[in-house]
Order: structure tokens, then sequence, then C-alpha cells
């Protein structure tokens, strides 16, 4: 078992330059889970982990070794990929055991390695199928029994689930929880499934365009994400954003007024002291509104439709054009077509800059 | 990665060998005989006596002549068969089609000498059947072998016998790949049967009967087996001499390596110029 | 509806009627080369339109056996044919899994040699390639004369090359990761794998060997060791010899060959057609 240290890691693929100066600590038997859009370089950071990619600058170095020029094999990690890579022609056992094999384990050894493997996964009547005769949960568990053989200092699980159905993705995601609190190694988990990584993590990593945004516990970046994108791409349905712009700043409170509805203004308590009359955007959580009266602020908003799901109903609205979810628990009137006035918790709300960092 | 280039090039490295040393070396080495005197020993390099030779020689112009005729009648002839064949194959109204199938792509795995040596007597002027046949609707015979123009007749029928099907099948691929529902599209429409072939099937198959075609430019340049062996050493007086049976002749007969290899250059600068205006021509008309 | 379907079958009797004649025009030759290889010189040579087949096979081939030892041709051909395919389907494999598989320096080189020489024809190596081996390598009538030279094959190299590529690479990174060596990989993974597109390839190069005419000609002239089209070629054209004999030799050339197209039709058409797949 063993940790990870990335130190400026940077990526070139010629000219156009994918990780830019990637700075990360994982701890020994952390599950650390890089999320992002696509394209923002979660599984290249993650393949060069693994030694499938060069690494351009910088080190990456597993249990204190730099591993930056050691070959993937002689990294004692294991690798779980997005299309399972089974092996087709070989059975499942065959599939477990061939990397084992061909390296010259002793066969006992690699039996003992196998029966273990199954055991955990419960596959243990799937050895002499090929993997053409599986289901993709079952192909799912081959693909992370073959890691398990390994018996490596760290799984990196390249988007594992993204090619199950609903149902099936929530009851592996359990699953590889469950595995990680039995095996308790180093776990590094890429998807783009906010969801997934909220679920799954310790320590999530929010990557965009290559470079990392923020890293954290997962309610440490639902409570307090550094930036706009964060604050985003974190938490569902999204974050609200409405425009607005700096009316005063005293020293620990700035106060607000909506671009939507000049109308309202609110008082955050924010210490920096932004510039009066900058233009900034507030965000709230679709689940953070209050009823009427109850926050600092009211906002009338015009509806377009309600969904209601029995616990909770999801409002999608506007104001001045600006969109808008408001989640309302209890609620089963629709006020589609209707204006709807909600409280605006300002304890609630955070404010970003024009270039989306968050003023604290 | 420089890893991956040691081992890249020890995946090649047979097959690069191979190709150094029996085609880089005599692509390179036929350039120079080409300059050389071949008729004297030890050779002597006399830059102008082969090329020159070349530019003066009836016989070479005769082989271009003859090689030139079957490549403007046999390859559109055998092209447009094939389209045919592959249009007709791939018709759902067809029954027994694994039958026709065999019929037309059965020559494509008969070898030379064998489908050679059956047209040989197939044509024979006294015994062979297809006089016979003629005879029996009270045509006169021909003499295939003795006619300059039947022999040439005869090489042309030969060669789109053997290879009409080898381009059906590539053509046949082609049109299975056009997606149906764009003649489904088509049929709603009301475009009809012989407009869709027209307007959809032959734009979309362009790019493979250009390749076709530049395979049988390429095919026909080099032409050899059949009137060496058809038609008896390119006769009746070389009606049916080609360029591939002039190099064969000179190099292997005349043993004069030098003017062969000029031979051989003036075939691949034929074949190669012929196959980039086929292009030239396919690209331009999108 | 029934003007539909009468109009249906109004097309359909023209189809039929449109290619039946052509494929009896196309089959007349084979039938012919049956018909010929059982008749007699002496029937063959009558006046007489024969269609059917006749008895005489045996006799022909032992004419046949007389004027040329064709079945130590044959020997030479098939033997030939197996080991040049072996040795092709290997080196074309290593060469389409390098080109499919990695990066490396002077990799469109060697691809841009393979597209070059594709289109190139045969006719601007032959001298050059036979004076090497006959002359400078003192190889004339042997068999490396006959398999080595021709293993050069680009179309091979591009085939196995789409075979590779289409691979999800997710399958060679898990090996990798696993520690799986790479020549290891090939064998272990990549070829099984491309099993079908090996099959295929196996049978247009056995093909091209079994029916290659003008390179064996022109370097195994010497009577023990002709190959089987070559030791055919030569009774073509001389006098005193016995059609029915050369009839029953382009029967044992042909028939086996065709008794397998039969049989392995698709493939056969996936290897025609690889050239074509761009």
């Amino acid at each position: 078992m063993a940790g990870l240290t990335l130190k400026n890691v940077t990526k070139r693929f010629g000219a156009l330059q994918v990780i830019h100066g990637a700075d990360l600590e994982i701890e020994d038997g952390e599950f650390v889970v890089f999320v992002g859009p696509s394209g923002c370089g979660k599984s290249t950071l993650l393949r060069m982990i693994a030694g499938l990619e060069d690494v351009s600058g910088g080190e990456i170095a597993i249990a204190g070794t730099v591993v930056n020029d050691v070959e993937p094999s002689e990294r004692h990690i294991a690798m779980v990929f997005q299309s399972y890579a089974l092996y087709p022609h070989m059975t499942v056992r065959k599939n477990l055991s061939f990397g084992l094999t061909m390296n010259g384990n002793p066969k006992a050894d690699t039996e003992r390695r196998v029966a273990h493997a199954a055991d955990i996964l419960q596959i243990n009547e799937l050895m002499d199928r090929r993997p053409g005769q599986l289901s993709g949960g079952q192909r799912q568990r081959v693909a992370i029994g073959r890691a398990i053989v390994r018996e490596p200092q760290v799984f990196l699980f390249d988007e594992p689930l993204s090619n199950l159905d609903a149902e099936l993705r929530v009851q592996m995601r359990v699953e590889i929880s469950k595995l990680h609190k039995q095996l308790g190694t180093t776990m590094i988990y890429v998807t783009h499934d906010q969801t997934e990584a909220m679920t799954l993590a310790d320590k999530i990593v929010v990557l965009r365009s290559g470079r990392i945004e923020q890293v954290g516990a997962p309610l440490d970046l639902y409570d307090d994400p550094a930036n706009q994108f964060v604050a985003g791409f974190v938490g569902s349905p999204k974050m609200n954003f409405l425009k607005a712009t700096i009316a005063s700043a005293a020293a620990d409170a700035v106060t607000v007024v909506l671009a939507a509805d000049p109308g309202v203004t609110l008082t955050l308590p924010i210490s920096g002291r932004p510039e009066v009359g900058g233009a900034v955007t507030l965000g709230i959580r679709p689940e953070h509104f209050v009823d009427a009266g109850a926050g600092e602020a009211n906002l009338t908003v015009d509806v377009d439709a309600a969904e209601h799901l029995g616990h909770t109903s999801y409002v999608y609205a506007a104001v001045s054009d600006e969109p808008l979810i408001i989640e309302r628990p209890e609620s089963r009137h629709s006020d589609a077509g209707k204006s709807l006035t909600i409280g605006l918790p300002a304890r609630r709300c955070f404010l970003f800059d024009a270039d989306g960092q968050r003023l604290r | 990665m420089r890893m991956q280039s040691r081992i890249a090039y020890a995946f090649l490295a047979p097959y690069l060998l191979i190709f150094a040393t029996f085609w880089l070396w005599p692509i390179i080495s036929s350039f120079l005989i080409s300059f050389q005197n071949t008729r004297v020993n030890p050779w002597r390099f006399a830059p102008s006596m082969n090329w020159g030779r070349l530019v003066g020689d009836p016989a070479f112009y005769n082989a271009l002549y003859n090689t030139l005729i079957i490549l403007v009648i046999q390859v559109p002839v055998m092209i447009a068969l094939a389209t045919v064949m592959a249009v007709l194959l791939n018709s759902p109204l067809l029954k027994a089609r694994p039958l026709y199938r065999f019929a037309f792509f059965a020559p494509v795995v008969v070898g030379e000498v064998a489908y050679a040596a059956v047209f040989r007597l197939m044509f024979s002027a006294d015994f062979g059947i297809i006089n016979k046949i003629i005879g029996t609707v009270g045509l006169a015979p021909v003499s295939w072998f003795d006619n300059g123009t039947a022999a040439m007749a005869l090489v042309i029928m030969a060669v789109t016998w053997r290879w009409a099907g080898y381009n059906a099948i590539i053509i046949l691929a082609g049109l299975q790949s056009i997606p149906g529902d764009v003649y489904e599209a088509a049929t709603l429409d009301r475009v009809g049967k012989v407009q869709q072939f027209f307007h959809i099937t032959l734009p979309l198959l362009k790019p493979i009967i250009l390749f076709c075609i530049v395979l049988s430019v390429i095919g026909t340049m080099q032409l050899f087996a059949e009137p060496f062996l058809i038609t008896n050493r390119g006769g009746p007086g070389g009606a049916t001499e080609t360029l591939g049976l002039l190099l064969y002749r000179q190099g292997f007969t005349s043993l004069n390596f030098g003017y062969a290899s000029a031979i051989a250059y003036t075939i691949a600068a034929l074949a190669v110029a012929i196959s980039l205006l086929n292009l030239f021509f396919g690209r331009e008309a999108k | 509806m029934r003007s539909k379907s009468r109009s249906l079958l109004m097309r359909r009797l023209v189809l039929h009627a449109a290619l039946t004649p052509l494929a009896i025009i196309w089959l007349f030759p084979l039938w012919m080369m049956l018909v010929f290889s059982t008749m007699s010189d002496y029937g063959i040579f009558s006046p007489d339109i024969v269609l059917v087949p006749s008895t005489q096979f045996i006799e022909n081939f032992q004419n046949l056996q007389a004027d040329t030892d064709f079945l130590r041709a044959m020997f030479i051909s098939i033997t030939v044919a197996v080991i040049y395919t072996i040795l092709s389907v290997m080196l074309t494999s290593m060469a389409g899994w390098a080109l499919a598989r990695y990066r490396f320096a002077g990799r469109s080189v060697v691809i841009a040699i393979i597209l070059g020489t594709i289109t190139l024809p045969f006719a601007v190596v032959v001298i050059p390639q036979f004076i090497m081996v006959a002359r400078e390598f003192r190889l004339a009538n042997t068999w490396v004369a006959l398999i080595v030279p021709p293993l050069f094959n680009s179309l091979g190299v591009l085939f196995m090359r789409q075979a590779f590529s289409m691979m999800p690479s997710e399958l060679f990174d898990a090996a990798r990761v696993e520690g799986v060596k790479e020549w290891r990989i090939f064998l272990h993974i990549a070829l099984p794998l491309a099993r079908p597109t090996m099959a295929a390839l196996s049978i247009i190069l056995f093909l091209a060997s079994w029916n290659n005419y003008l390179w064996p000609l022109l370097i195994n002239s010497k009577p023990g060791m002709m190959t089987a089209p070559v030791a055919l070629g030569t009774l073509i054209g001389l006098t005193k010899v016995s059609w029915g004999g050369i009839m029953a030799g382009a029967v044992l050339l042909t028939a086996p060959i065709l008794f397998v197209f039969i049989f392995l039709q698709r493939h056969f058409i996936s290897g025609i057609t690889a050239g074509a797949v761009k």
C-alpha cells in the first residue's frame, strides 16, 4: 500500500498542452476521485500515473519513489478500464491469471489469488465462461477481479461504471465502496459523474482544462467551493447563478443588487473588499431557497414548469430571462405560468468575481 | 517514446529487410542498369544507349500501341461489365444468388496458365469449340491466332473473363456499404430504379470504381501471361506483343538487361501517369 | 397491390434473363476445361461439338506425366505455397502490428513505402531482382528463390494493420499494466483476435503463390525445380504434346482451389476487398 505525490506534472501532445502543472498529495489508503467535464485531462492524468502516457514535465512518485521512467508493470498499480478491456478469447479464469502467468508467477500462488478475487467478487460460477457470455455487470466484476489479483498498492479506475445502466451503476458503486473498505488500498477513480464522486470519495480532485481547480472532501467542496466552476460542478441540480453588482462594501459585509431585479438587495458576510459597482455572480443552490420572508431578501420568479418527485419538487423558473431551479420539499402544487416569491438566505449564498473566483 | 521505436522496428525488421533486399535495391539498380551497355562484358556506362534505342525502336512502339489499345478497350468494357454484375448480384430480387456469384467469381481463383491453356484450345481455328459453334450459326470460322485483330480481341476477351469478377467483388462490397435508407428515401421521392442507379449508386461508387480502374491499368501495363501463352508469344507477327512481353523478351530471351530496365521504367512511369490522371479527373469532378 | 406485385415479377424476370446467359458464358471455359480433360486427343480434335465429360482423365494424366514430371511440380507448388503463406502471414502481421500500435520515428516513411509499392508494377523490379537472385546470390532453381523474394507484400501489411488498429487499445494497455511483454501481447492477445483476418489473408497469399507464374518461370526453369504452372506452361505451344494431358493438368491446378473457394468464399472476398478499404 502506498501514497502518491504529483509535483508540477505536465503533459504535452506535440504543441498541445493538456495538463498544466498538477500538484497533488494522495494519502495511503485514500479513495481519491478525479472529476471534471470530458476533455478536462482527468483520464490523461490517470494514464500518466499508470505509466501508459509519458510525463512531459514534473514528477510522479508512488510510495516515495519517482516513477516517471518506471514501466507500468513495475509501478505496483492495477487498472480497471472503461471498456473493461477483458481479453475476449480467454475464459474468466484465464483473464484473471493471464498477467501473473506471463510474468512467471508460481502457479499455486496464481491459483490462490484468482480464487481469492473470485470469492471477493462472487464470480466463482463464471470462471469458465468467456467475456462475450457475461452481462455488463459481470464483466465489470471480472475487470475489477483482474485488478485485485495483482495485489497492487494502488488501484486505478478509469470511468469504470459509465458503460452500465443506471440501476447497475448504483449497485456497483456501492460494491466498489465496500471493496475499498475491505482492502484498504489506495484507489484513484476517474469519472465525469459528480454523484459518483460525492458518494465514493474521501477526497475529490476537480479538474478543468488540464488544471486542478480544487481538492477536498466531498462536503467541503459542496459547502465551500473555491470558485464558480467547482460550485457549479458539485451538487445536483446545479447551483443557480444570478448576475449582480456590488452596491456597497463594508469591513465584514458586502451588499449586492441583482441585475435581473434591481429591487432585490442582499447583504452577505464577506470580508474581502470588492470594488463598488463591480460585476459579480451570486450563487445559490436549488435546495437552499427558503419560504418568502424567511430569508434576508425575497425574490419573485416566473415559473415555467415543475417536476414532482414525491418527496420533493423542482421548479424551473426565470427572473428576467435568467433561469433558476428551485427545490421545494413537500410541495405538490404546480405553479406553472404563475409567479412565485421565495426567500434568499444570505449565509447560503456565494459570491464570485468576474473571473469566477470566490469572494469570501 | 524511444522504447516504442525500438520495439516497433523489432517487429518491422524482417519485413523491411526483405523490402531493402528484393525491392529497394532492385529499383535503384534497375535505374542504374538502364544507363549501361549490358551487351558487353563487363557492363559499361553508356547513358544514351538504351534510352536512345527506346525512342527509335519500332518494336517498342508496336508494344506500346498494342498495350494502349488493350487498355483503352479492355479496361472500360471490363469495369462496365463488372459494375453491371455487381449491381445485378446485389438485387434483392435475385434467386439462386450463390450460383451466380460462383459463376462470376470463380475465374478469380483460376491461374494464368490453366485458363490460357483452355482458351487456346477453345479458340483453336480448326478444332476449337468456339469456331464449331460459330459454324453452326452459319458464320465463317475466325482464325483467332493468324489474324492480328482477332488475336487482339481474343486477348481482350480472355483478360476480361479472368478479371471482371475480381472487380465485381470489389464493386459489390462498395454497393453493400451504401446505406439502404438512401434508396428508401429516393423511392419515397418517386425516383425510378434506373435514375437511382445513375444519380445515387454511380456517384457513391465512384471512388471504388476509380480504384478498380487504377488496379486494372497497372495490371494491363504489365500484361504478360496472356499474349505469351494464348497468342503464342505475342503473335501473329507481334500483333499482340505487349510492353510486358517485350520486357520479357529483351530481359530474359535476349538477356539485354539494360534495355529491359529502360522498358521497365517506361512501364512504371506510364502506369503511374495514367493512374494519377485517373485520380485527378476523379477528384476534380467531385 | 396487384400492379405492384406484377411489376416486381417482371423485374425479376428481366433480371434473371440478363444474368443467366452471362453466367453461362462465364462458366463455359471452366466447364470446357473439365470436358477437355476427360476427352482423348482424338476426340478434342474431331469436328463434333462435345459438351459433356468423357472418361479419359486418368489416361490424359498419364500422358501429362510422360510429357513433364507434373507430380513433382505439384509437390513443389504445394510446399512453396504452404511455406510462403506461413512466412508471409508472420511477416505481414508483425509489420502491421508495429504500424497499427506504435508511434515511432520513421513511421510515416514506412507507410509511404508500403503505399508506394502497392501500386508499383512488378515489372520494375523483375529484372534487377532476377539479376540479384540468379547471378549475385546464385540461387536460381532453389526453394529459397521461389519463396523469399515474393515475401514482400504491402497489401498484406495494410490488411493486418487494419485489423489490429480496429481492436480497442485498452485491451493492450490492460496487458501492459499487468507487465506483459510487448511480443507476448502480440502473440497472446493480438494474434488470436486477428485470426479471421489472418485466415482471409492466408487464403489470398496461398492463392497468389499457387498461381504465381512470371517469377517462378524466370527463376526456376530447370525441369526438377519447376512449379506446376511453369511446368504446364512449357507444354503450351509445343506440337507433339497431349492436349488432353494439358487440360488434365489445368484441372489439377484449378479444381482444388475452386473447391476451397466454394466453402471459404467469404474469406476470399474479404481478402480481395481489403485493398479497396479506405
